[in-house]
């Protein structure tokens, strides 16, 4: 049992100094705090409405809150309003002029403005159904107009005979195909919690391939391999000890997200078997770039840049889904990319071991590559 | 040699162009003390890996208790106890954590973990400090625990690279204490030093290496024979000391002899043997003999013949 012996002592030089406890467990956690929150509240849209007073002018703004997921903000002026969108306050906003009603009443036009930022996907789609609303307010404004230049009554008595009247138009009728990519109601933690999971499992691991190499440097390695320990076990000990690393942490977030913010991580089991499969990669990589160099210092860099690195290209910075075809294909190159989409099966649509068996074929085979390497680089780097 | 704990021969290691150790070779029988003395980059560190079977070596066999030894041989590594040059421990663990984490890559039994880390504190004189963090160790507490490992399991053969490097008397004292002990045990002790006085006080043998080939071996006093040094005799003495002085030239052995009005120097080949016939020409000469003083010719000497170096840079 001297594997576990080696493995054991690495695992608790980790976890005995404190700020590794807070980059292992503390900041993965918050993280998820901050991501959820950023992306909570139900993935509510903020739509900020300036408008003066008049019942008309209430009667659009009803309309448009009545639409699916926004929240109305009042904001007090037009330049508020664009401050708010420039720093990301509220997505979009909606400008009625102080005299709107005044304006109607008096049969004239008014203008709307709907201003958002560009290429934001979430103020496109609300710039539809304000668009959408805005006609059709504007087909009863515009019937009751008639109806009082036709002598039937006053705007109000028009207005209210339009509305209860049945006029024939066309009705979009939206359905939709294939499984929600983000189910509704769903938890927006659970949205987060994996990628942000996969990115610090992987980070970590290969940050603390830096202690294969102290342990090295400190001719502690070779001092072991003094002791009546094969080569094999010396290595498959430092081996398990990244892996352990990789997994408390992982256990760690799963637990803590499950608890504090009620992610729901799916089928135990499979969820299980991912996370310890993932983390014989991080292992993996963690023995391999430990047995490469023979300092600290390019390691660290190394260990940051490709642990950001890989996640921003496999899909967990950004989420995979965004990425458009060719990049989806590119970012299979990472592991994080495979461990995503097996989360994502597990967490969203509930799926079970069966669901993931190729993600997790082709996760092994990464960890069987690293590790291969990995290996025979360190016991080169032992005895020569 | 079947008797020897360690017999090594034709050792011999090449980084690239440079051939660190190029055929060394040498035995230590059971109770004895080795010493291995060599300037800086003379191959020291690298034969001892070779030996204790960390490093690969390109030529030359090495047994231990009359066994085949290298990198793969866990059974002989059990009988090697090793103390690298460098701190090999864990900064961030405590004394006691380091030594049951050898103890069990030694393969001990719990028991014997815990039995044999409370002996070795006492030894090395760490039991009061054994559950600190050795990262605020001074240099000599570090040495000390450095060695304290290497005995864990009770070795046949006890290796020790420079042990004393950076260490205060005191510390240096219990140290060559300890190894002396362990040598009147029974342990087979290899050494290296830069430190002549270490060498001179605990090895039986001693081995000289340079441009990693051993350039003369044996006793102490074998070495000095080798390059013909003699022992250094000085009289204190009253009376007509010019007289005592031409008597002492008349005898064979006697070199160099000089005198003042105190004092008469001369130089002899072996002091045991000719001083108490140096002793009656003196008194014969009517000189009266206050003090005697031998200085035997050092390992100091020896070195900078060989190898044109002082130990020390
Ligand atoms: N891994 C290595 N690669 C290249 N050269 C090496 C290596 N290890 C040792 N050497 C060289 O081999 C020579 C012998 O080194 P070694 O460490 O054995 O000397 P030493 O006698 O122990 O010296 P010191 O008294 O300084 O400890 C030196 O010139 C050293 O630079
Ligand atoms: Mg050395």
């Amino acid at each position: 049992m001297k594997v576990l012996a080696i493995a054991m002592v690495n695992l608790r030089r980790v976890f005995r100094e404190k700020t590794n406890i807070f980059f292992i467990v503390i900041t993965p956690i918050a993280t998820v705090l901050m991501m959820g929150l950023l992306f909570g509240g139900g993935q509510e849209v903020r739509l900020g409405v300036v408008s003066g007073p008049g019942p008309l002018a209430e009667r659009l703004v009803k309309a448009v809150s009545e639409g699916e997921r926004i929240r109305i903000e009042r904001v007090g002026s037009e330049a508020e309003l664009r401050s708010q969108i420039e720093r990301g306050v509220i997505q979009a906003g909606l400008t009625l002029p102080a005299n709107y009603d005044q304006e109607l009443l008096a049969g004239r036009n008014v203008a709307v403005s709907f201003v958002a930022r560009p290429g934001d996907p979430q103020a496109l789609e609300l710039g539809v159904w304000v668009r959408s609303v805005g006609g059709q307010e504007g087909a009863l404004l515009r019937a009751a107009r008639f109806g009082t230049a036709e002598g039937k009554g006053s705007f109000e008595q028009t207005l209210a005979a339009a509305e209860k009247a049945t006029v024939p138009g066309i009705e979009i009728s939206v359905r939709t195909t294939g499984k929600a990519l983000f189910p509704a109601g769903f938890n927006s933690f659970a949205l987060s919690a994996p990628s942000l999971m996969i990115m610090f499992m992987f980070l970590t691991s290969l940050t603390a391939a830096i202690g294969i190499i102290e342990t090295r440097l400190l001719g502690v390695s070779r001092r072991m391999y003094s002791t009546p320990t094969p080569v094999g076990v010396l290595v498959a000990g430092e081996s398990l000890g990244r892996i352990l690393i990789a997994l408390v942490q992982g256990l760690l977030v799963m637990i803590g997200s499950a608890l504090i913010f009620g992610v729901n991580w799916g089928d135990p089991f499979a969820a299980a078997v991912l996370l310890v499969v993932f983390s014989l990669v991080g292992g993996g990589a963690a023995l391999l770039l430990g047995s490469v160099f023979h300092v600290p210092g390019p390691a660290i860099s190394l260990a940051l840049l490709l642990g950001l690195g890989l996640a921003a290209l496999g899909g967990v910075m950004v989420p995979l889904e965004s990425f458009s075809g060719t990049m989806q294909a590119i970012a299979h190159i990472t592991p994080h990319a495979w461990a995503y989409e097996a989360f994502a099966e597990l967490v969203r649509h509930g799926g079970g071991v069966a669901d993931i068996l190729p993600q997790l074929g082709v996760l092994l085979a990464f960890a069987a590559v690293l590790f291969g390497i990995g290996m025979s680089r360190l016991r080169q780097a032992l005895i020569h | 040699m079947s008797d020897a704990v360690l017999a090594c021969d034709g050792l011999r290691k090449q980084y690239g162009q440079m051939v660190a150790v190029d055929g060394i070779g040498f035995s230590i029988a059971e109770g004895e003390t080795y010493g291995l003395l060599g300037p800086n980059g003379a191959g020291k560190t690298t034969s001892i890996a070779m030996i204790v079977g960390v490093l690969a070596r390109d030529a030359g066999d090495v047994l231990i208790d009359g066994q085949k030894h290298d990198v793969n041989s866990v059974k002989t590594k059990s009988l090697i106890g090793y103390v690298p040059q460098e701190m090999a421990l864990y900064p961030d663990l405590t004394a006691r954590q380091n030594l049951r984490f050898f103890g069990r890559m030694y393969g001990l039994s719990r028991n014997d973990i815990k039995r044999k880390t409370d002996e070795v504190l006492e030894i090395i004189g760490l039991a009061d400090r054994a559950d600190e963090t050795i990262g605020g160790f001074s240099g000599g507490m570090m040495r000390r625990l450095n060695i304290g490992v290497g005995l864990i399991h009770r070795p046949r053969l006890l290796i020790l690279d420079e042990p004393t490097v950076g260490v205060d008397p005191q510390s240096r004292n219990a140290i060559l204490d300890s190894v002396e002990q362990l040598a009147g045990e029974g342990v087979a002790v290899l050494y290296t030093t830069h430190y002549m006085e270490e060498a001179e006080r605990l090895c039986d043998r001693v081995g000289i290496v340079d441009k990693g080939r051993m350039q003369a071996e044996g006793t102490r006093r074998e070495l000095v024979a080798m390059v013909g040094e003699h022992d250094r005799v000085t009289l204190t003495a009253e009376g007509d000391l010019a007289r005592a002085a031409a008597a002492l030239r008349e005898m064979p052995e006697a070199r160099q002899v000089s005198h003042d009005e105190s004092r008469i120097e001369l130089m002899v080949p072996e002091a045991g043997v000719v001083l108490a016939r140096a002793l009656h020409e003196v008194t014969e000469a009517g000189v009266t003999v206050r003090s005697v003083e031998v200085r035997e010719p050092d390992l100091e000497a020896v070195f900078l013949h060989l190898t044109g170096k002082a130990l020390r840079d």
